[in-house]
């Protein structure tokens, strides 16, 4: 009997993309008016792109200088949206200002992906389990959007996703970077997710954690706490975190906290999970999580390695 | 008006017709530039097959579009130095890395980059550094042993 042919196009054989590689913010701006599409790292545009088939039409952000740029003044740091994964989980500089988030950047995919992906890009996919995501709303972060127009707004992360793969960026503005606020004194920040293996995978459930304390190195003075893949978008387990200020970081209150964290939280079950696993992954990783947060500045911040 | 786009590979400027600009760099490479060491095997990103050095850094030529690698310095299989190939050849063989050799040139691109002192922050284990490189049938171990004997 003949093999049949299968009706699915072999990627290769799809039309190519029509490609713009604008020079500047005003040649973008035109592109995307025209219907193009911002590409970043295209990680995921691209695997659209061949086999979807969609979309069509592609303007690249890499050949716009000013996007490529890390800027770090005093506590803040600001991150272009053209800047690979890599260079921020590479960066020495940037392990000990903005913790959790260069622990998400640096198992995003694989050496490859993190070459090519953007963080900007990251936070655009808005996909609840985001590696880097809850790291950078315990830092919080603000997504800074441009318009054609050149007028700038500046959104918080947590209102800036909206829902799974959705954000509100309106037509015609794009996201040129993010700024987060990076670790002062007695503070340090953690983050840590859950996979069925160790990359390329999703995570089931992720947990960021930030802790200041005061003078005395063992009252929390202020904490955040972010969790993934656990609800539409990342959660903010505000009143979890709040449990843990004014006291010191005992396991009857770590416990308590975690307890809270995995109630608030809002997971569902499919197939790579039951709702009832991810609670008790994030009561284990928020106990965790805390606990690696406070260990940074009780050791001195012991991680800062040389980039 | 331009009707080539000149690319950098292995060392020398080639040229491929403009209409490639918006195809992914894996079919250019194969279809247009015949260098056929660089392999389908997802196209998705996922298994490092299509892996080549852009400026030295590996990726995915799969998840890549030519235009956006017009400026750079592409390396493939075909462009890694005699001496490492052989070197490479000869340790996968000591330590039996190599079984149906599809994800081989892929791994040979990485190995290139590791031994060219590439590494990620805190000095990654060969397993994390090698995860996005997935084989099917000659098993981990002896990749890794291969490699840490490379290394």
């Amino acid at each position: 009997m003949m093999p049949t042919v299968s009706p699915v196009l072999r990627p290769s054989y799809l039309p190519p993309v029509e490609l713009h590689r604008p020079n500047d913010l005003g040649e973008l701006f035109a592109c995307v008016a025209a219907g193009a599409c911002p590409l970043a790292g295209g990680t995921d545009l691209v695997v659209w792109a061949s086999q979807r088939g969609e979309p069509r039409q592609l303007a690249w952000t890499g050949g716009i200088d000013e996007w490529h740029i890390v800027d770090i003044s005093g506590q803040q740091v600001r991150i272009g949206a053209a800047v690979p994964l890599s260079r921020i989980a590479r960066s020495g500089e940037l392990r000990s200002l903005i913790s959790a988030v260069i622990e998400g950047a640096s198992v995003v995919g694989s050496v490859q992906l993190r070459n090519q992906a953007t963080l900007v890009g990251n936070v655009c996919t808005a996909s609840p389990g985001g590696d880097t995501l809850p790291g950078l709303y315990v830092h919080d972060a603000m997504v800074d959007v441009v318009n054609a127009a050149g007028s700038r707004r500046s959104i918080k992360i947590s209102e800036f996703i909206c829902a799974p793969g959705k954000t509100n960026l309106a037509p015609g503005e794009l996201v040129a970077g993010v700024t987060v606020r990076g670790l002062g004194p007695l503070e340090g920040s953690a983050f840590c997710r859950f996979t069925q293996r160790n990359a390329l995978d999703l995570a089931l459930a992720s947990v960021a954690a930030r802790v200041r304390f005061e003078s005395d190195e063992q009252t929390v003075a202020q904490a955040s706490i972010a969790l993934g893949a656990v609800g539409p978008t990342v959660l903010d387990a505000g009143q979890a975190a709040a449990l843990l200020v004014g006291r010191t970081l005992e396991p009857t209150q770590l416990r308590e906290c975690a307890n809270l964290a995995a109630e608030c939280c809002q997971p569902i079950t499919d197939h790579r999970a039951s709702a009832d696993y991810r609670r008790q992954l994030v009561r284990a990783l928020t106990e965790e999580i805390v606990l690696a947060a406070a260990k940074q500045v009780t050791a001195g911040c012991a991680s800062v390695e040389a980039s | 008006m331009k009707t080539q786009l000149t690319l950098r590979v292995n060392g020398a400027p080639r040229d491929v017709p403009l209409s490639f600009v918006g195809r992914r760099l894996l079919d250019t490479l194969r279809l247009e530039l015949g260098l056929m060491g660089v392999k389908e095997g997802c196209g998705e990103g996922d298994c490092g097959a299509c892996t080549v050095l852009i400026d030295g850094e590996p990726m995915c030529s799969c998840l890549l579009l030519t235009g956006v690698v017009e400026k750079c310095e592409i390396t493939t299989i075909e462009g890694l130095p005699a001496a490492f190939l052989t070197r490479f050849s000869a340790i996968c063989a000591e330590y039996g890395a190599v079984q149906c050799g599809y994800c081989t040139p892929g791994i040979a691109v990485m190995a290139a980059w590791l031994h060219a002192g590439g590494t990620e922050l805190g000095d990654q284990p060969i397993s994390k550094l090698f995860a996005g490189n997935l084989c099917r049938c000659t098993g981990y171990q002896q990749i890794i042993e291969a490699l840490t004997a490379l290394r």
